[in-house]
């Protein structure tokens, strides 16, 4: 009976699925064929204008990809060293909710608005350039780590927060010798995979003047050079394939796959 | 550095409850009307089916969880008064807990968890800068080469066998030079050799002075290791006395599913 009735809500829920899902399609405009086959054909005319990208801006996107990886590296820096103390304070695992719960908001707030709004408020506040950049990489970094870390704080073996906070210690002593320590593979991992994310972000923080590549990428739409447009692509995409294997590499050197037989 | 607020010379009764009652609910007990008494130096091997309240009691003595009905006194300090903050430290450092899977911190190496059993007696800034003392380096050392252990002192712990796991679950448990170890299904997972190991190793603590109390559900451990048994089943202790008395047969019974 209970059987039937689970199954009879899997097919409701495909249905539904299913019916949204076509409504959103038609909303948008994928069942408009005209428009899909004049679309396709705008395409290829813009994909055919981005060839052969020009070198000769090479030089000047070689220097603000190199700005874009610094906004990247000193944000995903600062966002990390204040999301770590951030995060420890918002574990529920450790502190009470009249901690946890004012920190969680503040992190939800963080998060609700995005790097690249981030930028232009930045912008206002110091001017076009880098420093904008980087402070919008350092809150959307806080934000978003800052809830990647208390939620795999609070993944730590509460046998093992319960045994170490046995011997006697204090909460910052939990945090060091517990916390951290069961947490640091993880916390690396995420680490990485928010620089790597970054490294793409920071590039189109130059569209509102907040430093780096992007700023030259919109230069470039908007005075219809496609073909340097595609230079500052093919630069970025080499960027951002290098710090993807620089990532793995660091991955398979720090993180070995640990066998966790517990006894 | 704590000041010794336990007495070492005068030995109260390392555990004496009386009428512990115990709900995670609310509405059905997991321990009802439990009341234990255990000497100082004794092995206690408290055995009972699954969900028979061992672990839990276990939480209660330690303090882990408070219990909504009776009294426990440890090392002859009420749990449920309003102890000082002091008292509070000491008494945590002297009461060893070593629970199912022993809680260790798998990223760190063998020396680094057995040092956490100093922890309590440690400022906080030395121990967040894992500045341990000299002292207790060497103290530490001398418990692994104790048990067993001191070639693996470097190596993580999720290296580690669970025999080699457990010694380092022991190492942490004396660092913390306790007066009571509780231990949480200690031995159930490990093979008879590592076992007999293991429990010379309480034996041998044990004729020092410490009291353990170690929950199982393998009733051939009492006779060999235990002085004190004790049988707990539907949270409620049905049974109680020396271990070399327990008649196998009975106890087996008694192990039967609550």
């Amino acid at each position: 009976m209970r059987h039937r009735k689970t199954r009879w809500a899997m097919w409701a829920a495909y249905l539904l699925i299913t019916v949204t899902a076509l409504a959103a399609l038609a909303g948008m405009g994928f069942l408009d064929l005209a428009r899909l086959t004049k679309g396709l054909s705008n395409t290829r005319m813009f994909i055919s204008d981005l060839f052969p990208p020009d070198l000769h801006s090479l030089p000047t996107l070689t220097k603000a990809m190199f700005e874009t990886l610094q906004i990247a590296y000193l944000g995903t820096l600062l966002g990390f060293v204040l999301a770590l103390p951030v995060s420890v304070l918002a574990t529920r695992t450790i502190f009470g909710t009249l901690i946890t719960a004012p920190l969680r908001l503040i992190l939800v707030i963080i998060r609700t608005i995005p790097s690249l709004l981030w930028a232009l408020i930045f912008v206002v506040a110091f001017g076009l350039g880098p420093l904008a950049g980087t402070c919008a990489i350092a809150f959307y970094t806080l934000g978003y780590l800052g809830k990647l870390f208390y939620e795999t704080f609070e993944g730590v073996d509460q046998e093992v927060l319960e045994a170490v906070r046995s011997v006697g210690c204090n909460r910052l002593q939990l945090m060091r010798f517990a916390l951290l320590p069961e947490a640091a593979n993880q916390i690396l991992s995420q680490l990485l995979f928010i620089f790597e994310y970054n490294v793409r972000a920071s590039t189109i923080l130059g569209f509102v003047g907040a430093g780096g590549i992007g700023f030259y990428m919109l230069g470039y739409v908007q005075l219809l050079q496609y073909q340097n447009l595609m230079t500052a692509l093919l630069v970025t995409l080499g960027v951002v394939l290098l710090i993807d294997q620089a990532s793995a590499a660091i991955r398979r050197l720090v993180l070995p796959p640990a066998p966790d037989v517990k006894a | 550095m704590t000041t010794n607020l336990i007495a070492d010379t005068v030995p109260p009764p390392a555990i004496a409850a009386t009428g512990v009652r115990f709900s995670y609910t609310g509405a059905e007990f997991a321990l009802k009307d439990v009341s234990l008494l255990v000497e100082p130096g004794v092995i206690c091997m408290l055995l009972g089916p699954s969900g028979s309240g061992k672990s839990t009691f276990l939480k209660t003595v330690k303090g882990i969880l408070k219990p909504q009905q009776g009294c426990i006194s440890v090392l002859g300090f009420e749990l449920s008064r309003g102890l000082n903050r002091q008292l509070r430290r000491e008494l945590g450092c002297r009461i060893a807990y070593i629970p199912q899977h022993l809680g260790l911190v798998k990223n760190l190496t063998v020396m680094e968890n057995a040092l956490m059993g100093a922890l309590g007696r440690m400022g906080v800034v030395a121990s967040l800068l894992k500045a341990f003392s000299q002292p207790d380096v060497i103290e530490a050392a001398r418990i692994l080469e104790r048990l067993g252990i001191s070639h693996k002192a470097e190596e993580k712990v999720y290296r580690l066998s669970g025999g080699e796991r457990q010694r380092v679950a022991i190492a942490r448990a004396l660092m913390q030079r306790p007066k009571l170890v509780l231990a949480d299904e200690f031995v159930s997972q490990l093979d008879p050799v590592t076992t007999r190991e293991i429990m010379a190793i309480v034996t041998e603590t044990a004729k020092e002075g410490v009291t353990f109390l170690i929950t199982s559900h393998e009733v051939e451990l009492v006779a060999a290791y235990g002085d004190r048994a004790v049988f707990f089943r539907n949270g409620q202790k049905v049974y109680e006395g020396l271990a070399r008395e327990v008649n196998l047969d009975a106890a087996t019974r008694l192990m039967g599913k609550s």
